[in-house]
């Protein structure tokens, strides 16, 4: 599904010289894979997720998604085919502060077009299946951080991306609502997505399948 | 407070871009209220240059019937009041006069007034060497002193320490010089209220008055203005009630000159209403305007402060969790603000002081006392006043909202109190749609006035006013007696300059359009005299005399009958063209030509007048006024002294003048030539108070659409750097740039309509002050209503574009990896 080859990330410093992020990464991720990033702080993990979320351009090397040259690709092509097959699930959840979270639930359909009606039957469906429809008009503020993370992956699944990436999940939550999402994760694969996870914790790697190991900016 | 005001300072160090900002902010609106105040401090609220000006009052005749309002008295008339009332503790007459100065290398025309003596202590100025006339040296024959302007002292006569006592030739006649009075000194002043009496030349020389055997002959005659103190204790109502008693006397004993029935009165009216009147209502209006600039640059300056509280959340929590109590802290941060607005009220006085030297520049000859406009300290102690009244407003609320932060919210990094968030956004989208809302009105308001600038200066005045030069001659009576010799002199004068090169027409007038100076006559109807006599009431009309080749010159179109030809001469039968609003009003049935009018009393043998021929209207009082009734006399019948010739040129007029003048030279070495200049300028200073307006109030709306154009930006900006995060969420979901760029414009746009429709509404009820200073443009035009809607819209969109843009272009890694 994702082909990665001497992709190398770097920003520029004073008199001419470089930093790099990434140095050279080869990576293969098949469909249906969970696959753990780990590394010390500063590894480059981060940097890794954004490339494969087509958040950031500024990077060398070539990037295959379920076969297409995402490196030949233009900012909104990049975009359009983010939209298509990839959902996003961060440390910070990340929910609109301003949007109930029924809205917040709705925003990603809107941006991919989705009818109204159509937009409303799925969003009832999201919130069955993760079990928060008591919660659909209630703002983020008046959730705890185990649920505005399960609305997080909630908004992440809802327009059925083939790849969930997720940024330490769950970086800002107590261990029984860890658990609880990385089960939810667990399932989410089972049900055939692929999911690439940063991650600090072993035990949240030892629900994946695979781990890959970054440590200043390599693949070791 | 000391120690709170260095801390002021080194924290406003510390954010020079800020401090920039709003220094140039309050500079433009601060300056542009000094600028006007003061304006409104030297015309409305400064006293007149006189001892207690309250007390000084004009007395004008009038003669309802006729539409004669504010006319000036006669001398006989004048004498009356002097011995009849008892209400004033001095009365004087005064009138312009054109005197010749001689003597010197070059001949030249002063402006100078025939005063009473009474005039001095009337007024209460002292001479600042010698002496002034007194009522002894009042009458003719016997007024041969002058006293004269410092100014006059410094320019003609090099301030020569031993003129006092000295003779000067004036008019052809010696005239011993008693004293100077203080550049300071002004009388009489433009009197802007007076029909014809806008002399806006400052008189230099004084001469005492004295009344003629023919001038004290004739109740009709009237030329003198008269000026009175009101004695201890009068008010000007009871002057009025004394006058209002002693009318019906004067028309039981002068049957003749002032008829039966209540057409004739006088009226008492205070100086200071008379010299700035009509320039009161336009003051005003832009007192409200720079008010308003005020009121929109506090709006700017607290968004800008609110946005600063913001990022001083953290700051103000740690300072109120350490002991500061929330009065502490709103009088720190009201400090900073009044430190900020002094700062710019002093940067406002710069622009207020270059802003002034322009304004005098521009107005010196066309609004009464511009010369005294000055900052002095009235306005000075207005300026800090606004400035610190400007700082405690804008720096009020931002105060009270940084001394309350959610102090849990706050002392977490990065956290954020949502609830005092929402609340702040709301105060800074109402005032930037409170910004966008004056802005239009103003908009408004000043588009208004443009558009009846551009309808007056599209008026056809009734004449061309383009390649034609004009200049005063004035004759010295003793060189020059009434009759042929003026005639002759006049049409000399005429024949030489006409075959000047250059020179397609030359012609004189005694008065000419639009300059502000009138004259009338009445006369009786052939046919109607009867009535006329009966009811005592006489057409009166507006005058002219003019040469034959006068309509020429200035393009005036014959519509019937003939021009006047050489041959209506001294001798020959008497003969008049009126124009066409006179022959509307007394023939309506057009058949004005050939009728007969006399300027005699028609009860003895009257001399009659025909009617020749009707020429176009032309518009005299003003580009906005209708053209009045109008008839010309041949010069050559009705010979006066002082005449302007009227020059058409086929090239610049300008380049005439060397030419006439050495022509002029060689015919009378002695007489000199005054107020040279084009007909183009004549027309351009009669509209100049409105241009005055227009270009003040479209100064201020330009300030007003500039800074609710940065408070849009501003509000705009803060909005995108607020959400910086949440535009990235989206980004991250799926947003594409077209939608973020919707997400914002759309804020933007809902802003705007909101400010658009209050500004409207205010709008509407606003112009409705400006009606007397449109023309040919309603108070509710509704393509100026809507242009101005469309083009304030556009800019403020394109004020919150430029931030929207750069939203679109925010990268979601970054603002994803803000902290939440």
């Amino acid at each position: 599904m994702i082909r990665l080859r001497n992709i190398e990330r770097c920003y520029p410093l004073a008199k001419g010289r470089f930093f790099y992020v990434l140095r050279d990464v080869n990576i293969d991720i098949q469909e249906g894979e969970f696959v753990s990033i780990m590394g010390p702080s500063g590894a480059g993990k981060s940097s890794l997720l954004h490339i494969l979320g087509m958040h950031d351009h500024g990077w060398t090397g070539e990037y295959y998604l379920n076969d297409i040259a995402v490196h030949h690709l233009k900012a909104k092509e990049r975009a359009t085919l983010r939209n298509e097959q990839v959902g996003f699930v961060f440390q910070q959840y990340h929910l609109l502060d301003d949007l109930t979270v029924y809205e917040n639930l709705e925003i990603p359909l809107s941006y991919r077009k989705v009818a109204r009606n159509e937009r409303a039957a799925i969003v009832a469906d999201t919130l069955d299946r993760f079990q928060i429809v008591a919660k659909r008009d209630l703002y983020p503020r008046q959730l705890s951080g185990g649920q505005q993370q399960l609305v997080g992956v909630a908004r992440a699944i809802i327009s059925s991306p083939k790849l969930i990436l997720a940024d330490e999940p769950t970086g800002n939550l107590h261990s029984s609502q860890g658990e609880e999402i990385m089960e939810l994760f667990k399932k989410l694969n089972s049900e055939g997505t692929t999911i690439v996870q940063v991650t600090h914790s072993e035990k949240n790697a030892s629900y994946g399948n695979r781990i890959i190991q970054l440590r200043d900016g390599w693949v070791v | 407070m000391l120690q709170e005001l260095r801390l002021a300072f080194r924290l406003l160090a510390k954010s020079p871009a800020f401090v920039l900002i709003a220094v140039a902010t309050l500079a433009l609106a601060i300056g542009a209220n000094t600028a006007v105040f003061s304006l409104v401090n030297a015309l409305l609220i400064r006293p007149l240059p006189y001892a207690d000006p309250q007390r000084l009052v004009l007395i004008w005749e009038e003669f309802t019937a006729q539409g004669l309002e504010r006319i000036p008295v006669s001398p006989p008339e004048f004498l009356d009041y002097q011995k009849q009332t008892k209400s004033y503790r001095h009365l004087a007459a005064f009138t312009y006069r054109d005197l010749n100065l001689t003597g010197g290398d070059v001949p030249e025309r002063i402006q100078g007034a025939s005063v009473s003596a009474a005039v001095w202590p009337l007024l209460g100025v002292k001479p600042i060497r010698g002496r002034v006339f007194d009522q002894t040296e009042e009458g003719e024959g016997r007024n041969n002193v002058i006293v004269i302007s410092e100014r006059l002292w410094q320019r003609r006569f090099n301030s020569d320490s031993t003129l006092v006592g000295k003779t000067v030739s004036l008019n052809g006649s010696g005239h011993t010089v008693v004293g100077i009075m203080p550049k300071t000194f002004e009388f009489p002043l433009p009197l802007f209220n007076v029909q014809g009496g806008q002399f806006a030349e400052r008189v230099d020389i004084w001469v005492p008055v004295g009344f003629t055997e023919n001038e004290m002959k004739s109740r009709g005659s009237r030329d003198y203005g008269i000026i009175g103190r009101l004695a201890p204790g009068v008010t000007a109502q009871q002057a009025q009630a004394e006058l209002k008693q002693l009318i019906p006397r004067w028309k039981e004993q002068y049957p003749d000159n002032y008829g039966k029935d209540e057409n004739f009165g006088a009226q008492v009216y205070p100086l200071q209403e008379q010299v700035v009147g009509k320039m009161r209502p336009a003051l005003w209006i832009l007192f409200g305007a720079v008010s308003l600039v005020l009121l929109i640059a506090c709006a700017n300056l607290t968004t800008m402060l609110l946005a600063r509280a913001s990022s001083r959340e953290r700051e103000m929590a740690i300072r109120i969790a350490l002991g500061a109590g929330p009065m502490r802290l709103i009088r720190q941060l009201l400090l900073e603000s009044i430190v900020l607005s002094i700062i710019g009220g002093v940067a406002g006085i710069v622009l207020a002081i270059w802003g002034l030297d322009i304004l005098r520049a521009v107005t010196a000859r066309t609004v009464p006392r511009i010369a005294e406009v000055n900052l002095d300290l009235t306005v000075l102690g207005w300026t800090f006043l606004v400035a610190v009244g400007t700082g405690v407003v804008f720096g009020f609320f931002p105060a009270l909202a940084s001394s309350n932060p959610q102090l849990t919210e706050a002392l977490k990094e990065g956290g954020r109190g949502s609830t005092e968030g929402a609340r702040r956004n709301t105060l800074r989208n109402g005032l930037v749609i409170g910004e966008i809302a004056i802005a239009l009105a103003l908009l408004v308001g000043a588009s208004l006035l443009v558009r009846s600038f551009i309808q007056i200066q599209n008026v056809d005045p009734g004449f061309n006013p383009r390649q034609v030069l004009a200049m005063e001659l004035s004759l010295p009576v003793l060189k020059y007696p009434r009759g042929k010799p003026v005639v002759d002199f006049f049409a000399e004068v005429q024949r030489r300059v006409a075959v000047l090169p250059g020179v397609r027409t030359a012609a004189i007038t005694s008065i000419l359009p639009l300059s502000g100076t009138n004259s009338d006559s009445s006369f009786a109807i052939e046919g109607q005299t009867e009535s006329a006599v009966m009811s005592g009431v006489f057409p009166d009309e507006e005058q002219r005399q003019v040469s034959p080749e006068y309509f020429k010159a200035l393009e005036i179109p014959l519509l019937k009958g003939r021009y006047f030809t050489e041959g209506d001469g001294f001798d020959a039968p008497r003969v008049m063209i009126v124009n066409q609003a006179l022959a509307k009003k007394y023939w309506p049935n057009g058949d004005a030509v050939g009728k007969r009018v006399t300027f005699d009393d028609p009860r003895k043998t009257p001399k009659w007048t025909t009617i020749v021929g009707i020429v176009g209207d032309v518009r005299h009082r003003g580009m906005d006024e209708p053209a009045r009734p109008e008839f010309y006399q041949p010069h050559a019948q009705v010979p006066y002294r002082s005449m302007i010739l009227t020059v058409r040129s086929s090239q610049d007029p300008k380049s005439l003048v060397s030419m006439i003048r050495r022509e002029l030279t060689a015919l009378d070495p002695d007489l000199p030539i005054a107020h040279v200049r084009t007909l183009e300028q004549v027309v351009s200073d009669s509209i100049a108070p409105r241009r005055l307006s227009v270009l003040l109030l479209g100064a201020f709306a330009a300030i007003a659409l500039i800074l609710a154009a940065i408070g849009m930006y501003g509000v705009m900006s803060y909005l995108v750097a607020q959400r910086t995060h949440e535009i990235g969420v989206r980004m991250a979901l799926g947003a594409q740039r077209s939608d973020v760029l919707k997400l914002i414009l759309s804020r933007g746009a809902r802003l705007v309509l909101a400010g658009t429709g209050i500004g409207l509404l205010f709008a509407f009820l606003s112009t409705r002050a400006l009606g007397s200073l449109l023309y040919g443009v309603g108070t509710f035009d509704a393509l100026t209503f809507g242009a101005v809607t469309v083009v304030l819209a556009a800019i403020a969109l394109l004020a919150s574009y430029i931030p929207a843009l750069r939203a679109t272009q925010s990268d979601p890694m970054i603002a994803l990896s803000h902290n939440a």
